[in-house]
């Protein structure tokens, strides 16, 4: 038998006559990479997943032309900077008066399905076959449900609603009608774009900064009180997911480290019949050492897997989305659950041999 | 002998237990501070979220419609109905009084404001910066510094006078774009409707006011002359999100269940309570900040939940394995003691009531420690302590009595079952 021979017998051997003891080992260096990489890949990705959440709150920039309009070249110039995800609805507002009551509305030209899918949170009551959307305090102080008589100027108009809608701002004292209508009624074209950057705090930020290159003539605003609280929580839960994972891995690593470093110091007797049996300090702790290097690779191994399994489930859960394994954490990972089992198994050895083989065997 | 026996077991086998009683430290520790920071965080946020300003907008019911274009007020100022400030306070007096963090009231009109460069047409606006005010025996501060944090103000922020100052002009705020575009700076003097005003700071706020000049209230109220008189008031209250139930009409409710939705603090309940102090308003939601925060609440609370579960379920198998790992170890004890006529009743019993001091001690101290470590959390990122409520003692205490007797039950089963000849002998 030659010694590498011998040296897997020994390892092998040692695993499988004492199960349990192995499978404790195992579990605990599981548990450690499971809730690690679990950790590790939820906090990755949880800035974008939870930007997305902020989605709903509508536009968080606003382009708009003191003076001038917003011509089709910019505005796709806007949409090519934001991207796919984001959405531009460019509006056009007029003053019209209603001529039963003379009670002065401001009408918004826009695109009215992409309003709507701008604003998720507004309360839309569908009630009526027309195409104009009415505000809540229109309805309730002059249309009351019926055809709205505007007169614009030159041009007048009957306006028959497609819904009401509730908002809880200035919206709601305004009618929104189709861009096209809107245009050829009073003939104002579009100088205000409602925007929706779509990415993180800092991906919004950046994509302000090149609209405001982009459209010198235009001012550019963002809706500070949205991406700023967006910053907030985005940035705060990262902490605290962050902070409160760190604790754990590191609480649940020493707790590892304890049961490993007591596993090894009950394995005396082993070590002091290798001894006995004429095996150099050396020899013992490169056995030891690759035992528990072993077990913590194939513990890891079952633990990264778990792990990303686990994060996967919880985007699923929370998120709708699912948050995706993140290979680059695999290394990292698997190294160090080998080099924590590592210090935690050949730091007891230290202790070990400073006692006499014989006296470890006699009982002492 | 059977105390003797466990005494004689925690004294002689220091190191044994010390390991054990770490690492049900270490594993309670992570449950309690986990457990204290999933069920604070849903407030934290809250209260985070609160920096999207009011969520709830009171209008007077006889008003007419708001002519308002790029923050351009085409309202006369005379138009339109009124609520009396003085009526106000009541906010503070309903059912969820507590959960309203702030209100700030405004009034505006356009004006023409005359400065060192020449007239120029702007909004005046007046609100509460942080006007004192007591409600019963309670005192506090509200107005547009705390409901629209993002706010931002170069210079001073001007106090909220109680009435027109005798010796000096009053200090307002203008607004960046205001400022720049008429050349105002921190310091100079404007004159409107013939009052001159002490600009003492330049107020960026990302919106409509921008273009205007923020004054307090009752100084606003005086230029105007009308006083006591509030357009718009919006509230910031701490809310729960909204379900179907809280959409229900409270009209359509009767006995318990109305309570119950009266109860809950629904923005709609609140609406609906402010609506009862204060006659003839409106009461709305702001549905773009109340309708989302929820989904945002709701999310990070998740997210925080099933990270503790994952982090509850981690520690107890640490904990396990590790009261696993020293009690396999002791298998020559069991086979010694079971050569000398113990019964695995008394075996069992010895060894599980070790586990249950270890539990009780290692739980005990694992709390503390998971308590400060939340609390240390809590300051650091919210600036406010995370308290760990004392019921979540008694959970954890239990949960280390039940994680180490899992642990350890089927480790002496396994130790039990071997031949104690076998054991002692060192073949198993």
């Amino acid at each position: 038998m030659t010694r590498s021979q011998l040296l897997l017998r020994l390892l092998f051997k040692a695993a499988w006559v004492r199960k349990d003891r192995a499978l404790t080992a195992l579990i605990s260096v599981a548990v450690v990479a499971t809730i690690a990489t679990a950790a590790l890949t939820i906090y990755s990705d949880l800035e974008g997943k939870l930007s997305r959440e902020f989605r709903g709150f509508g536009a968080n920039v606003l382009v708009t032309r003191a003076s001038g309009i917003l011509s089709a070249d910019q505005l796709a110039g806007i949409r090519k900077i934001i991207g796919g995800n984001g959405e531009v609805v460019p509006v056009a507002y007029a003053i019209a008066t209603e001529t039963a009551s003379g009670a002065r509305i401001v009408v918004g030209g826009a695109d009215v399905i992409k309003l709507r899918r701008l604003n998720t949170s507004w309360s839309l009551s569908e009630s009526g076959p027309g195409n104009a959307l009415i505000g809540s305090r229109v309805d309730e102080t002059i249309a009351h449900g019926t055809d709205l008589h505007l007169s614009f100027g030159k041009a007048s108009a009957v306006i028959k609603a497609a819904g009401v809608f509730h908002s809880g701002s200035d919206d709601d004292s305004r009618i929104y009608l189709p861009l096209d209508d809107f245009v050829s009624l009073t003939g104002v074209q579009p100088n205000t774009a409602l925007v929706r950057v779509e990415g993180r705090p800092q991906e919004i930020q950046a994509a302000i900064s090149s609209l405001r290159t982009a459209l010198p003539e235009a001012d550019v605003q963002p809706v500070r009180q949205i991406t700023q609280a967006q910053t907030a929580v985005v940035g705060k839960t990262r902490s605290v997911v962050l902070a409160s994972s760190a604790v754990v891995v590191v609480l649940i690593m020493l707790c590892m480290a304890a049961t490993f470093t007591s596993s090894v110091l009950e394995r005396r007797r082993d070590f002091a019949v290798m001894k006995a049996l004429g095996a150099s300090n050396r020899t013992v702790s490169f056995l030891f050492a690759s035992e528990s290097a072993l077990l913590a690779l194939a513990g890891s191994a079952v633990g990264y897997v778990l792990g990303s399994g686990i994060a996967f489930w919880i985007g699923k859960a929370n998120f709708d989305a699912a948050i995706l394994p993140q290979p680059a954490l695999l290394l990292p990972v698997l190294l160090g659950s080998v080099i924590l089992a590592l210090i935690a198994s050949t730091a007891p050895l230290r202790l070990l041999q400073q006692i006499q083989p014989a006296g470890i065997l006699r009982g002492e | 002998m059977f105390l003797r026996l466990l005494f004689e077991s925690f004294r002689r086998q220091k190191r044994r237990k010390s390991v054990a009683l770490l690492a049900i430290a270490l594993g309670m520790s992570i449950a309690t501070a986990m457990i204290a920071v999933g069920t604070d965080i849903g407030d934290k946020i809250n209260q985070e979220l609160r920096s999207l300003g009011a969520n709830l907008v009171i209008t007077p019911i006889e008003d007419t419609l708001d002519v308002n274009i790029g923050g351009v007020n085409l309202k006369p100022a005379s138009e339109g109905s009124f609520i009396p400030e003085q009526e106000l306070i009541k906010i503070k007096g309903i059912f969820w009084g507590h959960n309203v963090k702030g209100y700030a009231p405004f009034l505006s009109a356009p004006q023409v404001i005359k400065t060192a460069s020449g007239d120029v047409k702007a909004e005046l606006i007046g609100t509460y910066f942080a006007q004192p005010l007591h409600y019963g025996n309670e005192e506090f501060s509200t107005g547009v510094r705390s409901v629209n944090p993002w706010w931002k103000v170069e210079g001073e922020w001007p106090q909220d006078y109680a009435a027109w100052p005798q010796n000096q002009p009053p200090d307002v705020l203008a607004g960046s774009k205001l400022a720049q575009e008429s050349h105002i700076s921190v310091g100079d003097q404007i004159e409107i409707g013939g009052r001159k005003l002490r600009v003492s700071g330049i107020l960026n706020s990302g919106g409509a006011e921008d273009q205007a000049v923020v004054a307090p209230l009752h100084i606003v109220q005086t230029v105007l002359d009308q006083p006591n008189a509030v357009r718009r008031v919006t509230v910031s209250a701490l809310t729960k999100p909204e379900d179907a139930f809280a959409r229900k009409d409270p009209e359509t409710l009767t006995g318990a269940i109305r309570d119950r939705w009266y109860c809950s603090p629904y923005a709609n309940s609140i609406a609906y309570q402010i609506r009862e102090v204060l006659p003839n308003v409106r009461v709305e939601q702001i549905r773009q900040v109340e309708q989302n925060q929820g989904k945002v609440l709701s999310r990070v609370s998740g997210l925080m939940l099933l990270l503790t579960l994952a982090a509850l379920l981690a520690a107890a198998l640490a904990v396990s394995a590790a009261m696993a790992a020293t009690i396999l170890e002791r298998r020559q004890e069991v086979g010694l003691m079971k050569s000398l006529g113990a019964g695995n009743t008394a075996v069992a019993s010895l060894f599980l009531t070790e586990a249950g001091f270890l539990a009780l001690a290692g739980g005990l101290i694992g709390f503390l420690a998971g308590a400060a470590l939340a609390h240390r959390i809590g300051q650091s990122i919210f600036g406010s302590s995370i308290e760990v409520h004392p019921v979540v003692l008694a959970v954890v205490l239990c949960a280390a009595v039940l994680v180490t007797f899992i642990g350890s039950a089927g480790a002496v089963r396994k130790a039990m079952r071997f031949d104690p000849a076998v054991v002692l002998r060192g073949d198993a």
